[in-house]
């Protein structure tokens, strides 16, 4: 998770065309240096994630809301 | 603006609505002023994208004929309210600040639309937003761009830019606003007003156009915690059409009003809440405190462990979700975004699915380690957000040490922790920076406890007089 190159143009016309989105042209290098921040930083947030003491978390995609959990204070 | 009118808006939405019971006061005056005050600064501000005036005198009528018959129609009976862009109202235009729905009319109104109606609210109009909300500075390519009634240079943030700036400029007595990353609270705070992000599965999201559905919210922004508080009492509760909408018991959120902050623990992270600030919004906040202290309150600190990393998660999230949403109107109508919305819809295409759930299961960590903290407080206080109102066009902020930083990250740096955790938090005003513009406090409560959050926030205010500053527009 720590080794990648930078994201740069080429590489965000690649992910447009894995994605099957057509960029109009000259928006790979609009994109490119946002994007790389925040891999970058998602990577660091995957990196804490997978650490062993976090196995057990799934993900909150959508949070429930049982009667009782707002009875438990 | 005559005396009169200058007099109606001044009133808070709770001293309106109580003459409009005792009768003192008309929906049929509240209305005409409100309307004259949207019609002089709405070419300034550009708060508006659409103004319901006739509808507005006619509902008005009909509300004042049944005052006058005895009838009580409910908590906002005649009080003139205003309603983000991208809530559903039958049969008028709904944009969400965007070319694309530029002539959308939705066959129904969202649930929270029809709640206000139910409890005798009258709509003027639809107010400008960031394009779909994906944004915090509603600098808005399509309809105008919104400005701070404290300064027209400056931004009013967003996305419920619009509601935000009504509000303050006195051109509504409370509005609906929407927030995923922080759009309710950031806007609140930049304009000097209170608003607050509900419980996620409080309010029921019917009808509103969605940004980020895991994370998006509906809640009241008004001039003070207890107009909050009346709106929210309106709006809050189960609603068959949304399943993520909650079944428990709604709370009584205006009697507590009163109660005060004697025996309120509040929470405070001081590693991470008060560092990265502007001077003087740390020091708004810190005198906000210890206002809350010698109201009888008690600071407790408390250690979030894993509290950083949830701009990134807020980003991923608020990224991905988007689009996904816009996966097809990108393809088809790319021109027809703004180029910051077109460019932050693009990006989001490109995170990768593992990004995604790591931060969907970084908010079940932070959720867990608000809720065992919990146990020792009854809520939180920390800066909205870092910084005041930055000038409009402006894309980086500075904070400190004259370093530029990426608005929309930095923008999120308190917001983000309400929305990753599903948690409440209001937006109350705590100063004024030297330049005069407004500084906002952030209360995080417990889940589906915004009782204490209204309870606290109304007892600063009764300490207080940051909430009825007036712009001088």
């Amino acid at each position: 998770m720590t080794s990648r190159k930078p994201i740069d143009a080429p590489s965000v016309r690649a992910l447009a065309e894995y994605a099957g989105l057509a960029l109009a042209p000259g928006r790979e290098a609009v994109l490119a240096p946002t994007l790389d921040a925040w891999v970058a930083d998602a990577e660091a947030l995957s990196l804490k994630m997978s650490a062993p003491e976090h196995w057990t978390l799934a993900p909150a995609t959508i949070f429930n809301h049982p009667v009782d959990e707002a009875g438990e204070r | 603006m005559t005396g009169m009118s200058k007099e109606l808006l001044g009133l808070s939405l709770a001293e309106a609505a109580r003459r409009v019971k005792t009768r003192e006061v008309s929906p049929v005056e509240l209305v005409t002023a409100t309307l004259e005050r949207i019609e002089a600064i709405n070419p300034k501000l550009s708060a508006y994208i659409s103004v319901y005036g006739e509808q507005a005198r006619q509902v008005a009528h009909a509300a004042e004929t049944m005052a006058a018959a005895g009838h009580d129609l409910g908590p906002l009976h005649g009080i003139p309210l205003a309603l983000k862009d991208n809530i559903a109202l039958r049969g008028l235009t709904t944009t969400a600040g965007s070319r694309i729905l530029a002539d959308w009319k939705p066959d129904q109104d969202a649930t929270v639309a029809a709640r206000l109606r139910q409890a005798g609210a009258i709509f003027v109009g639809k107010t400008n937003m960031h394009e779909f909300a994906w944004g915090g500075t509603s600098d808005n390519p399509h309809y105008g761009t919104v400005r701070n009634p404290w300064d027209v240079e400056r931004f009013p943030a967003g996305s419920s830019g619009g509601s935000g700036a009504a509000v303050a400029a006195r051109a509504c007595y409370g509005a609906i606003g929407i927030d995923t990353g922080g759009s309710i609270r950031l806007p609140s705070a930049i304009n000097g007003i209170a608003g607050i992000r509900p419980t996620y599965g409080r309010v029921s999201n019917h009808g509103i156009i969605p940004l980020a559905w895991s994370m998006d919210t509906a809640g009241p922004m008004a001039r003070t915690v207890e107009d909050c508080a009346i709106v929210f009492s309106a709006i809050a509760g189960h609603d068959p059409k949304d399943s993520s909408t909650s079944r428990a018991a709604v709370s009584d959120y205006v009697s507590g009003l009163r109660l005060g902050a004697e025996g309120l623990r509040i929470g405070i992270v001081p590693d991470y809440f008060f560092a990265h600030l502007q001077p003087p919004v740390l020091k708004a906040v810190r005198d906000a405190l210890d206002s809350f202290v010698s109201l009888g309150a008690r600071l407790v600190e408390v250690d979030i462990e894993n509290i950083q990393g949830n701009i990134s998660a807020q980003l991923t999230i608020e990224s991905a979700e988007p689009s996904t949403y816009h996966q097809r109107w990108l393809r088809e109508r790319p021109d027809d975004y703004g180029e910051d919305v077109r460019s932050l819809l693009e990006i989001g295409e490109m995170l990768l699915a593992t990004h995604y759930l790591q931060a969907q299961r970084y908010r079940s960590l932070l959720r867990q380690e608000f809720l065992d903290a919990f146990r020792q407080v009854d809520f939180f206080v920390c800066p909205t957000l870092p910084f005041t109102a930055t000038r409009i066009g402006e894309l980086k902020v500075v904070i400190e040490n004259g370093l530029e930083e990426d608005m929309l990250s930095a923008i999120m740096q308190f917001t983000g922790v309400p929305s990753l955790t599903g948690l409440p938090s209001l937006n109350v005003p705590c100063g004024f920076d030297d330049d005069g513009l407004p500084i906002g406090m952030q209360l995080i409560g417990r889940p589906f406890d915004e009782a204490t959050l209204f309870r606290a926030g109304a007892a600063f205010q009764g300490a207080s007089d940051f909430h009825l500053q007036e712009p001088d527009l």
